[in-house]
C-alpha cells in the first residue's frame, strides 16, 4: 500500500537531553496510528517533529516523498493538521471563528476569511454533528465540545494527515468513545491518516489499526494493533505487570495486575 | 444547507459608520473649543481664504494663527495618537495572549521617558535633542527586552514580558537617578510635566514624522488582522496552521514600538488608552480582530480627541491630557471588567 508519511531514523534532543532516537515508521492512508508510552517518553515531541513544529536533529520526515524540512510551513500545514489538547483560549472567540482558522494555510497573508471559508467551517461542524455550537463562545462550552471544535478546525485545514495530541484527555467516559469513533470514521470515509498519542492501551486496542510503542525516546514495538498489543509488550512499555482481562471480537484488554491486589491501605479492616 | 449563523459583520459595519460620523463631528467640535473661541463660520472663512489665497478679515487673523498652527495639528495628532496607541494595545494583547498587556509592556515608554529626561537635564537645552533621545532610548529599551528574551529563548512570550519588566524597572531606576540629581527648581518640574502626557507641544513638523509612521503601522496591522486571531492561539497552533509566529511577532513588535516611541517622544505618557480601548471594542463587536481592530482605532481616536478637548476647556489653565485619560480610563476599565464578567475572557 502507498505510504503517505515516512519517518526516517528520527532523532531529537533538547540541549543535552536526548528525547527521541532512531524513530522510523511509515504511515498509510486511511489508518489510525496510536503512539503509546509513559508520561515523558517523548510522544508529544514526536508528534511535533512530524509536522515540523520542532526540527529533528537527525533523520527526516517525508510526506509524499518530499522532506518536510524543504517545505514551507504553509505547505506542510496543507497536508498535516494538528489537534492540540483541549484548552481554553485567551479571547472568547465564537466556535465558528475558531473553526474557520483552519483555513489559514489556504488564505493569502493579508486575507480575511470569506463567505466560502465560513461555509467550509460550517460543513466541518455539521459533519461532526455539532453545527449548533457554531455561535457559542468557545470558552463557555464543555471540554468535550471544545475538543470537537478543535477537531473541526483540523478537519477544515486538511484531512490528509491528522495528528492528535492525547485527544481524549479531560473527556468523560462517553465523550472519549464518541470522539474516537468520529475520528475513526474520518479514517474510513475520508482516507485520513490519523496519528494520535494515547494514554489508555485499551482505547488504542479499540480504535487503532497500528500501534507505535515509545519508551525513553525509542520504539520498543510497532505494528498491527492486535498483534503488537500483548502483555509482554505492554509490560515492557510501562514497566509494570499487566494481565489480559477479556477478549471480544479478537480484541483483548488489559489492566495492571496491581489493580487486583488487595489494597492494604485501610489495614485490611 | 445549514445557514451560516450571523457573525455580526453587518452590526460591525453599522458601528464603524456610526463611529466615523461621531469622529468627524467631534473633530470639528474640538477645533472650536479652547481658550480661543473659533466658531464654524470662522473655520469656513479661514478655509475658503486658504484655498482662494485671499487675506482674511482683520478680526480673524489671530484666530487664524491659532487655528492653523495650534489647533488643527493638535486635533490631527490626537486622532493619530489615539488610533496608534489603542491599536498597538490590541495587537500586543493578542500577541502576548494576555488581555492585561498595554503597548509599553516591553519598556518602550520607560525608555522614552528616560531619554526625554536626559535631554531635559543635559546642558544646552534643545527641544529636538529631547525628541531624538527619547525616541532612541525607547527603541533601545525594546531592543534590550527582545535581546534578553532571545538569550533565554525558552517560553518566548512569557520571557518577553518578564524581560520587558526588567528593562522597564532599569529605565525607571535611571530616571529616578536623573530626577534626584536634577535641579529641583527648574529641571525637575520640566521632567515631571514632560512625563504627564500632553498634546500642547504638537507642531506640523511632529506630524510630518508621526503621520507616515503611524499610518504605515496601522495599515500593516489592518492587513494582517486575521493572522492576529491565529497568533492569539499560541505558538504551537499557529505553527501547525502554517504560520511562522516568530516572524509575525517581530513585525508587530517593531511596528508598534515605532508608533509608541514616536508618540511618547512627542506627547509624553498618555496612559490607559492602549489598555482599555481594545477591551471596549471587544465588548462591542467580539474578540475577532477582523472586526475589532477598525472599531478599536475609531474608539481610540474618539476617546483621545474627547479627552484632549476636555483638557483644553475644563479649566482656564490647561490640564495634561494624560491625567484626564487616567482619571476616566480607570473607572471605565472597572466597568468593563464588571460588564464582561460572564463572557469567559477572564
Amino acid at each position: 500500500m502507498a505510504v503517505i508519511l515516512e519517518c526516517n531514523s528520527l532523532g531529537f534532543r533538547y540541549g543535552k537531553t536526548q528525547i527521541l532516537q532512531d524513530i522510523s515508521f511509515d504511515v498509510e492512508p486511511g489508518l489510525f496510528y496510536a503512539i503509546l508510552g509513559k508520561n515523558g517518553s517523548g510522544k508529544t515531541t514526536l508528534l511535533h517533529c512530524l509536522n515540523g513544529i520542532l526540527k529533528p536533529g537527525v533523520g527526516c520526515v517525508e510526506i509524499g516523498g518530499r522532506n518536510i524540512a524543504a517545505l514551507s510551513r504553509k505547505e506542510i500545514a496543507r497536508h498535516i493538521s494538528l489537534v492540540p489538547q483541549e484548552h481554553m483560549d485567551v479571547f472568547p472567540f465564537k466556535v465558528l471563528d475558531v473553526v474557520v482558522m483552519g483555513r489559514a494555510p489556504f488564505l493569502g497573508m493579508t486575507a480575511t476569511p470569506k463567505e466560502e471559508d465560513y461555509r467550509l467551517a460550517m460543513d466541518a461542524l455539521e459533519m461532526l454533528g455539532c453545527e449548533k455550537l457554531a455561535n457559542c463562545n468557545f470558552n463557555r462550552i464543555s471540554g468535550g465540545e471544545r475538543q470537537i471544535t478543535l477537531l473541526a478546525t483540523a478537519l477544515v485545514q486538511t484531512s490528509k494527515i491528522m495528528l492528535l495530541d492525547e485527544p481524549t484527555n479531560h473527556l468523560d467516559f462517553n465523550n472519549q468513545y464518541r470522539l474516537l469513533s468520529q475520528i475513526k470514521g474520518l479514517c474510513r470515509t475520508r482516507k485520513t491518516s490519523v496519528i494520535a498519542t494515547m494514554h489508555d492501551p485499551n482505547m488504542a486496542m479499540l480504535f487503532a489499526d497500528r500501534v507505535i510503542m515509545v519508551k525513553n525516546g525509542r520504539i520498543v514495538a510497532k505494528g498491527n494493533a492486535r498483534e503488537t498489543m500483548t502483555t509482554t509488550n505492554i509490560d515492557t512499555l510501562y514497566g509494570i505487570k499487566t494481565v489480559e482481562i477479556g477478549n471480544r471480537d479478537n480484541k483483548h484488554f488489559f489492566l495492571p495486575e496491581s489493580a487486583f491486589a488487595d489494597p492494604d491501605i485501610d489495614g485490611g479492616a | 444547507m445549514i445557514p451560516i449563523p450571523n457573525h455580526r459583520s453587518k452590526t460591525t459595519r453599522r458601528l464603524v459608520v456610526f463611529l466615523s460620523v461621531v469622529l468627524v463631528v467631534l473633530f470639528l467640535l474640538s477645533l472650536m473649543v479652547g481658550r480661543f473661541e473659533i466658531n464654524l463660520s470662522d473655520i469656513g472663512a479661514m478655509i475658503s481664504a486658504f484655498f482662494s489665497g485671499s487675506v482674511v478679515a482683520e478680526d480673524l487673523v489671530s484666530k487664524q494663527l491659532v487655528f492653523w498652527w495650534i489647533r488643527l495639528p493638535r486635533c490631527i495628532m490626537a486622532v493619530l495618537v489615539g488610533m496608534g496607541l489603542s491599536v498597538s494595545g490590541a495587537v500586543y494583547q493578542a500577541l502576548f495572549r494576555n488581555p492585561l498587556v498595554s503597548p509599553d509592556i516591553l519598556g518602550v515608554a520607560a525608555g522614552c521617558t528616560f531619554g526625554a529626561a536626559l535631554g531635559l537635564v543635559l546642558p544646552g537645552y534643545n527641544f529636538s535633542l529631547v525628541h531624538i533621545l527619547s525616541f532612541g532610548f525607547g527603541l533601545a529599551a525594546v531592543a534590550m527586552a527582545v535581546g534578553i528574551a532571545r538569550l533565554i529563548s525558552v517560553k518566548p512570550m512569557i520571557v518577553l514580558v518578564l524581560a520587558g519588566m526588567v528593562v522597564m524597572s532599569f529605565f525607571n531606576a535611571l530616571l529616578m537617578v536623573l530626577k534626584y540629581f536634577s535641579d529641583p527648581f527648574d529641571e525637575l518640574p520640566s521632567i515631571v510635566f514632560w512625563i504627564m502626557g500632553s498634546l500642547t507641544r504638537v507642531t506640523w513638523n511632529d506630524l510630518m514624522v508621526i503621520a507616515p509612521v503611524t499610518g504605515a503601522g496601522l495599515a500593516c496591522f489592518m492587513l494582517l488582522r486575521f493572522r492576529l486571531n491565529i497568533l492569539s492561539l499560541g505558538d504551537i497552533q499557529s505553527k501547525s496552521l502554517g504560520m511562522n509566529p516568530a516572524v509575525f511577532r517581530s513585525v508587530f513588535i517593531v511596528a508598534s514600538s515605532f508608533i509608541v516611541a514616536m508618540t511618547v517622544a512627542t506627547c509624553g505618557q498618555i496612559c490607559w488608552i492602549g489598555l482599555i480601548i481594545p477591551h471596549m471594542a471587544r465588548t462591542l463587536v467580539g474578540p475577532e480582530h477582523e472586526r475589532m481592530l477598525p472599531v478599536t482605532a475609531l474608539l481610540g481616536a474618539i476617546f483621545l480627541l474627547g479627552a484632549d478637548g476636555a483638557a483644553r476647556s475644563v479649566s482656564s489653565a490647561e490640564i495634561p491630557v494624560g491625567i484626564i485619560t487616567a482619571l476616566t480610563g480607570a473607572p471605565i476599565f472597572g466597568y468593563l471588567l464588571y460588564k464582561n464578567r460572564g463572557s469567559g475572557w477572564l
